[in-house]
């Protein structure tokens, strides 16, 4: 505000040259004091622009639930906390202690890192260590020292993948650093910096075992880590699978990052050496509980050390002024037993990655995918994964995705053909292939969210190169055996495009069941939803099927690869034959609660707001804006539901008919233990509803004592009808 | 935002003993440290005055109170906006609250669908708001006015806990007689979905 309050008698200021020279220039002062006058507290000038961010974007200081400055520090700065000596180097001026409390310092840390992990910022977990954030003060005391310089290392390196992969907000909070000291020059010595006092404990440690067995009273060279020699052992094993545990995890981040999955074996023996030196961890809780002083002792759900005592060198709220200026986000430390459990499940997540065989074929890779995300992974496993299946816009850095998609068209004449790799639509395709992979890495929630977008894309392409197909050759959809290259490439690349829009559509229906999107009374219109989507899925995969057997039929068998094929030729009916799997329960289930609804009035819930026709509307918008599938309306359902009847059902029996497939099934997937499980709960929901439904049919599904309910308790989306009557 | 009233058990008719509760339309200044003590009390977030000003200023006539006949107290309201949102005119619930001691007695039904109704009154489209995943009894509430889960919003608020977007479309009117819209320029909606980090 240029109008000046002074009361100086300086002539006033040249008006800017961008104010006209006529304008007038008057002292708003009177003004602007009256105002204030007027305005009481917490009152504001209303301005048209004052919008809901604005007034959310306001603090009120020192209100405790807002400023998270105000938080009650005893102190104002590192310095201040140093200099009131909360972190002392060496931790005691007792050896014993100064052994305790640095494994105290190790293990809050541990818990930190896990709470990081989980979700919150850095400056509020990992951070909040002094050592951490003063580091040169360590450098008398090697064995801190070394710990934290690896910490530091792989808390960047994990900062870096988890910002590579870059989805969505949610790793907003995760790598906000706020220019806390991240990275030193020497980190990069860090492994060879801990190499060195692992290896000088390893000696102590090897040298107390001599001198158990020979009992003699020192050996010579070697400095014991403390004083009391009877529990020198056990402080070194305590300290040797803290550090080790670090040597090996940083290996993990490391080797997982190397181009092309290449260094995925090598990360795969690290993390089974991180599971061993964390169960040592677990091991050494006894020996440290026990030298601990009871007094100092918390609960177990609370204590973030072994322990159990509450460590030197952390203040949680010297870094809050850091912070961005948002409300404080509640950090609650995860215990050091359930941060060695996130560690144990963030190990297995990583494993599970290390076992990817780099397979180049789409299908199996989207398959690797779903299945990983079935464990509900945490957001660095997930970022990880993403980082390895997408490089430099390659698939694992090594395969153009126009490669992926003509090997996927059984076309391997024209992997590398420059024509097909230029063609708009390919290029296209390609990129929804790439954004695919990496949305199918993002947490649950928003990755259906993008699905739901990314239709329009894949649809509006399906769209397009149907267009120019008829534009090009003609109404003929069928793949007819003596056409030419190019119209033969197009019709497959349609199928193909068409199978995955519907592939997407499938999964952005089910997960609404993982996350608890819909109610009871939705569930006959989602299903009938997931029948249709999956028909169509079924006619597209067996049109591509056709057509990818008639490409190996025109080879011959000249070529090498012919057995290969020939393989996969037989392995696709029973891809096809799972899914139709799926048709029955959705359309088994869908009928049925269409049953009950027309003949006991359950399931439907009037509102007097509007009708099931806007929440049909809503749940499906996406889908029917992407015509997925074309002339679908609420009336289609509405239509199909309103015959719907008990008796008809028990007759034509859904959930038996899948009894008939699994068996064929079971054959085909000997050798794959996920989807035989998959086909075991298939067929338990399938027993628990043909059960359910004649009960219903014999009780009369009218009856009013008869309670219908529906559970997740099988298959996590598929509903178990539970029947009572009361 | 959050909104936190669980109503579980019966729905409708206030149970006797209270007697009868008082719905009134906010009224000016008055009600504002009504509301805000309310809501401080019973939701998790933080909110400054100025978003309560923001509301309460912009729609009044959204903002309704509930008051207990016996002893003149206020014991339940709801806060809403209404706005173009990507080319739709959508009212958004952003607080409702009722007392503990007062719930299950259809207090929260009654001031949320009085709000609605003057949302819909007004030519809006569609009402949504945001509710804490655990919150049953709001999430029940809402499920019997219409409204659906149209998305989960993982971690949204400041506690951690992830949030339901709940949407409620009104049936649409001729397409000839399209509402005409009032309220314009909420180029704010977009930042709805994180209002904090």
């Amino acid at each position: 505000m240029e109008a000046s309050s002074s009361s100086t008698s300086s002539p006033p200021p040249p008006p800017p040259p961008s104010i006209p020279a006529s304008s007038a220039w008057a002292d708003a002062s009177p003004l602007l004091d009256a105002a204030c006058r007027d305005l009481q507290d917490g009152e504001l000038i209303h301005g048209e622009n004052f919008s809901l961010f604005g007034a959310m974007s306001a603090l009120e200081i020192m209100d405790p639930k807002m400023d998270c400055g105000i938080e009650k520090s005893g102190y104002y700065s590192i310095d201040e906390a140093i200099e009131d000596g909360i972190a002392p180097v060496p931790l005691s001026l007792d050896r014993t202690l100064d052994i305790q409390r640095t494994l105290d310092v190790m293990d809050h840390l541990f818990s930190c890192e896990a709470t990081w992990h989980k979700g919150h910022t850095l400056a509020q977990t990992v951070f909040t260590c002094i050592y951490l954030m003063r580091m040169e003060r360590t450098s008398s005391h090697a064995i801190l020292n070394s710990f934290c310089r690896i910490l530091r290392a792989t808390c960047y390196a994990v900062v870096s993948v988890v910002s590579t992969a870059r989805t969505h907000e949610e790793e907003d909070l995760f790598t906000m650093s706020f220019g806390l000291p991240l990275r030193d020059e020497g980190d990069e010595k860090c492994l060879s910096i801990l190499n060195s006092v692992e290896e000088t404990i390893a000696r102590q440690l090897r040298a107390c075992k001599a001198q158990a067995l020979s009992r003699k009273k020192t050996l010579e060279g070697l400095e014991s880590l403390q004083d009391n020699p009877d529990l020198e052992e056990d402080y070194c094993r305590a300290l040797l699978c803290r550090l080790r545990f670090r040597k090996h995890f940083y290996h993990v981040v490391t080797c997982l990052r190397k181009p092309h999955g290449r260094g995925l074996e090598l990360a795969r023996k690290h993390v089974a050496s991180c599971l061993t030196e964390l169960s040592l961890m677990l091991n050494s809780r006894d020996f440290l509980r026990s030298q601990s002083n009871n007094t100092q002792q918390q609960g177990d759900e609370i204590c973030t050390t072994a322990s159990g005592v509450r460590p030197v060198g952390f203040d949680a709220s010297l870094n809050s002024r850091l912070l961005s200026p948002a409300p404080p986000r509640a950090v609650k430390l995860l215990s050091w037993s359930d941060a060695i459990r996130y560690f144990e499940k963030l190990l297995h997540d990583l494993d599970i990655i290390c076992s990817s065989p780099l397979d180049p074929v789409l299908e199996n890779v989207l398959h690797f995918v779903v299945q990983f995300q079935k464990s509900v992974p945490d957001l660095v496993p997930r970022a990880f994964l993403q980082t390895l299946l997408v490089q430099d816009g390659k698939l694992y850095g090594r395969d153009l995705s126009c490669d992926v998609i003509s090997r996927a068209l059984s076309l391997p004449d024209i992997i590398g053909d420059k024509e097909f790799q230029m063609n708009e639509f390919v290029v296209q395709l390609g990129q929804l292939v790439i954004n695919l992979l990496k949305i199918l890495c993002t947490n649950t929630a928003w990755q259906r969210r993008k699905l739901g977008k990314s239709l329009q894309d894949w649809s509006t392409i399906s769209i397009q190169l149907e267009f120019a197909l008829k534009r090009e050759f003609g109404e003929t959809r069928n793949v007819l055996p003596h056409e030419n290259m190019c119209m033969r490439v197009s019709k497959q690349l349609l199928v193909w495009t068409q199978e995955h829009t519907y592939w997407v559509a499938y999964r952005f229906l089910i997960l609404g069941f993982e996350l608890d999107l819909y109610s009871p009374s939705e569930y006959c219109m989602v299903y009938w939803y997931m029948y249709v989507v999956l028909m169509k899925l079924i006619e597209q995969m067996q049109l591509r099927i056709l057509a990818s057997n008639e490409n190996s039929r025109r080879k011959g068998k000249k070529k090498k690869d012919h057995s290969k094929d020939s393989s996969r030729d037989t392995a696709f009916p029973s891809s096809c034959l799972l899914l139709q799997c799926y048709v029955l329960l959705s359309e088994g289930l869908s009928m049925m609660l269409a049953a009950l609804r027309n003949e006991s009035n359950s399931f439907q819930l009037p509102s007097i707001f509007n009708s099931e026709q806007e929440r049909f509307i809503q749940h499906f918008d996406l889908l029917q804006k992407a015509r997925l599938p074309e002339h679908i309306t609420y009336y289609s359902f509405r239509e199909s539901a309103s015959h719907a009847s008990i008796a008809d059902l028990t007759k034509y029996n859904f959930f038996k008919e899948i009894h008939k497939i699994t068996p064929s099934l079971r054959g085909s997937f000997a050798s794959e233990p996920e989807k035989l499980a998959e086909i075991r709960q298939i067929e338990q929901v399938a027993e628990h509803n043909r059960i359910a439904l004649n009960i219903i049919s014999q009780v009369g599904a009218g009856d009013p004592s008869l309670r219908v309910s529906f559970e997740f308790t099988h298959h996590p989306h598929f509903a178990v009808a539970v029947v009572k009557r009361s | 935002m959050s909104a936190a009233a669980a109503e579980a058990t019966e729905r409708g008719e206030p149970s006797g003993g209270g007697g009868e509760i008082a719905y009134v339309s906010y009224g000016g200044e008055h009600h504002l440290p009504l509301v805000m003590s309310l809501v401080d009390e019973e939701l998790s977030e933080p909110y400054s005055i100025f978003t309560y000003r923001y509301f309460v200023y912009l729609w009044p006539q959204l903002t309704f109170l509930a008051f207990d006949p016996k002893d003149g107290k206020c014991v339940g309201t709801v806060v809403c906006k209404m706005g173009e949102h990507r080319g739709a005119f959508r009212g958004y619930i952003a607080m409702l609250v009722v007392l503990k001691p007062y719930r299950g007695r259809g207090i929260a039904t009654e001031l949320v669908t009085r709000s609605i109704r003057v949302m819909m009154e007004s030519g809006c489209e569609e009402v949504t708001l945001e509710a804490e995943v655990t919150n049953k009894g709001a999430l029940a509430l809402y499920g019997r006015l219409g409204f659906i889960r149209a998305k989960r919003l993982y971690r949204y608020y400041l506690n951690g806990v992830d949030a339901f977007r709940l949407k409620l479309l009104f049936p649409r009117p001729d397409p000839g007689m399209h509402p005409m819209m009032m309220l314009g320029n909420e180029r704010d909606d977009q930042h709805m979905d994180s209002p904090y980090l």
